[in-house]
């Protein structure tokens, strides 16, 4: 077990650093597969009947709650397994997180063969899910040691691989099913255990290769800048302190506001295509994909682009750039203008996932280095409450307003202007944010492993 | 070392490529 150590991977003198994105691609470009489970939807709903669900088959609801205990999941063990991540070092966690993902996968697979829906729940949702938590935060607080001069750019490039894992997975789960599907199985078990193994080998490149540096190691010719800005540390905030700072519960506004706007605009895409424009549902997927490219794109651009302009200026630029477009996408419904709707719903994607690509860095800026995974992990739970909030927020204003005897078009007009409401609560919170006050700066060793 | 960053960049990119010209094949059916 001591290859796993973090003291064994201490990168040597001259190791090129530009090896680590790639190492933490391989991990988010996996549990990015997450994003892309509702292809496995229908087929679970037939398992019995396998060309059409029969009695005794899962219905819809009960398999898409799979998906959704894997997003709560991931919040809870990100916040919960924190601490353990920047203890032990990388590798360590992102071999674990590879066992507990494709892990998930195998006992799905199990699950699938004696028709348990428990077991389905506890592979996938719980194993998998917790899988997926460690796995987001693994490579963060190494990214950011490593780039402390880009910390934007750093994340950003993992964190566009949970964008970018649905991409890979969408189609090759589709591929794996048609290829394994018979007149007696839908094919979703085998490809259960298929991916299962793939995702392990993938990962496991990522866990091989991640190195941290060294102590007091730093990019050639690079020296901190004399004058730090306003909400630049350079001290740190013990993840104990931190949660419970000030700048920690606006932060966590801030991801769930950014968060729960974007969901509003995933989540109803598909139909509010086909609604306000009349276009057909191929046409609608094709809308659907282009979004999830928006919101891959987005986390390494917005990142990349916070490493200049500052971590408050992005958000302030993601909060009233998105009032401005959503309160926008009612009036292009109206005037029948289907190219600025996607453009402007192409925006408000990119800077959904700008939103998770650059909290990290704002992290860092704000609570330090010492325990930045810890506390971006339990930042998380923003993102789980968000996903719950969400579509629970949109379905009940819809159907609301479809009760009230809205035209299904026009129905989705108070939501997206409710979404502005949340987008200017994350705006204000945004605007109060200030340095943490210097009694609680940690003082003392700031390695990790003997923080603890 | 320039070789192990070319492939790992490969492992990483080659997937995340073909993805993505998947994904644009089938946002193109949204202009035609």
């Amino acid at each position: 077990m001591s290859f796993f150590d973090r003291a064994h991977t201490v990168a040597p003198p001259g190791y090129n650093r530009f090896l680590v994105p790639p190492a933490a691609l391989a991990v988010h470009l996996s549990i990015g597969q997450a994003y892309a489970f509702s292809t496995f939807n229908l087929p679970l709903t037939r398992m019995i009947g396998i060309t059409k669900s029969a009695p005794g088959d899962w219905d819809l609801t009960q398999v898409v709650l799979t998906f959704s205990l894997g997003i709560v999941f991931l919040g809870l063990s990100a916040a919960l397994f924190g601490r353990w991540v920047e203890r032990v070092g990388p590798r360590l966690a992102m071999f674990t997180a590879a066992l507990l993902f494709s892990g998930g996968f195998m006992i799905s697979a199990v699950a699938l063969a004696f028709h348990w829906l428990w077991l389905l729940y506890l592979g996938y949702g719980v194993i998998g899910g917790c899988g997926l938590g460690i796995g987001y935060i693994s490579p963060v607080s190494t990214l950011i040691k490593w780039f402390p001069d880009r910390p934007g750019m750093a994340t950003g490039m993992a964190i566009m691989g949970f964008g970018g894992g649905a991409f890979i997975a969408a189609p090759l789960s589709t591929s794996l099913m048609s290829h394994f599907a018979s007149a007696t199985s839908t094919g979703v078990l085998p490809t259960f255990v298929v991916m299962g193994a793939i995702y392990f080998c993938f990962m496991m490149i990522g866990a091989l290769v991640v190195k941290v540096p060294a102590q007091g190691w730093r990019p050639e010719g690079w020296v901190p800048a004399a004058e730090s800005r306003k909400l630049v540390t350079t001290a740190n905030v013990h993840v104990d302190v931190a949660w419970k700072t000030p700048q920690f519960i606006l932060l966590w506004v801030v991801l769930c506001m950014n968060v729960t706007a974007g969901i509003a605009v995933l989540g109803q895409a598909s139909p509010m295509i086909q609604e306000m424009f009349g276009v057909s549902p191929i046409a609608a997927g094709g809308f659907v994909g282009l979004l999830s490219l928006f919101n891959m794109l987005g986390r390494f651009f917005w990142a990349s682009l916070s490493d200049y302009i500052g971590r408050r200026n992005t958000y302030m630029v993601f909060f009233v750039l998105g009032i401005l477009l959503y309160a926008y996408i009612p009036s292009a419904g109206h005037a029948g203008s289907a190219a600025t709707f996607v453009l402007a719903c192409g925006i408000i994607l990119s800077m959904y996932g700008g939103g998770f690509s650059t909290i990290p860095a704002y992290l860092r800026d704000v609570f330090g280095t010492m325990h930045v995974g810890a506390i971006h992990g339990r930042l998380l739970t923003a993102w789980s409450a968000a996903g719950i909030l969400g579509p629970i927020l949109i379905t009940l204003i819809r159907d609301d307003q479809i009760k009230a005897g809205v035209a299904k078009a026009d129905a989705y007009s108070l939501t997206l202007y409710i979404m502005c409401g949340l987008l200017a609560v994350g705006l204000i919170s945004n605007l109060l944010m200030r340095p943490v006050s210097t009694d609680r700066h940690h003082q003392g060793d700031v390695d990790v492993a003997s923080a603890h | 070392m320039v070789a192990r960053l070319i492939i790992l960049w490969a492992i990483v990119g080659i997937p995340l490529l073909w993805g993505m010209e998947k994904t644009l094949e089938s946002a193109l059916k949204l202009f035609s």
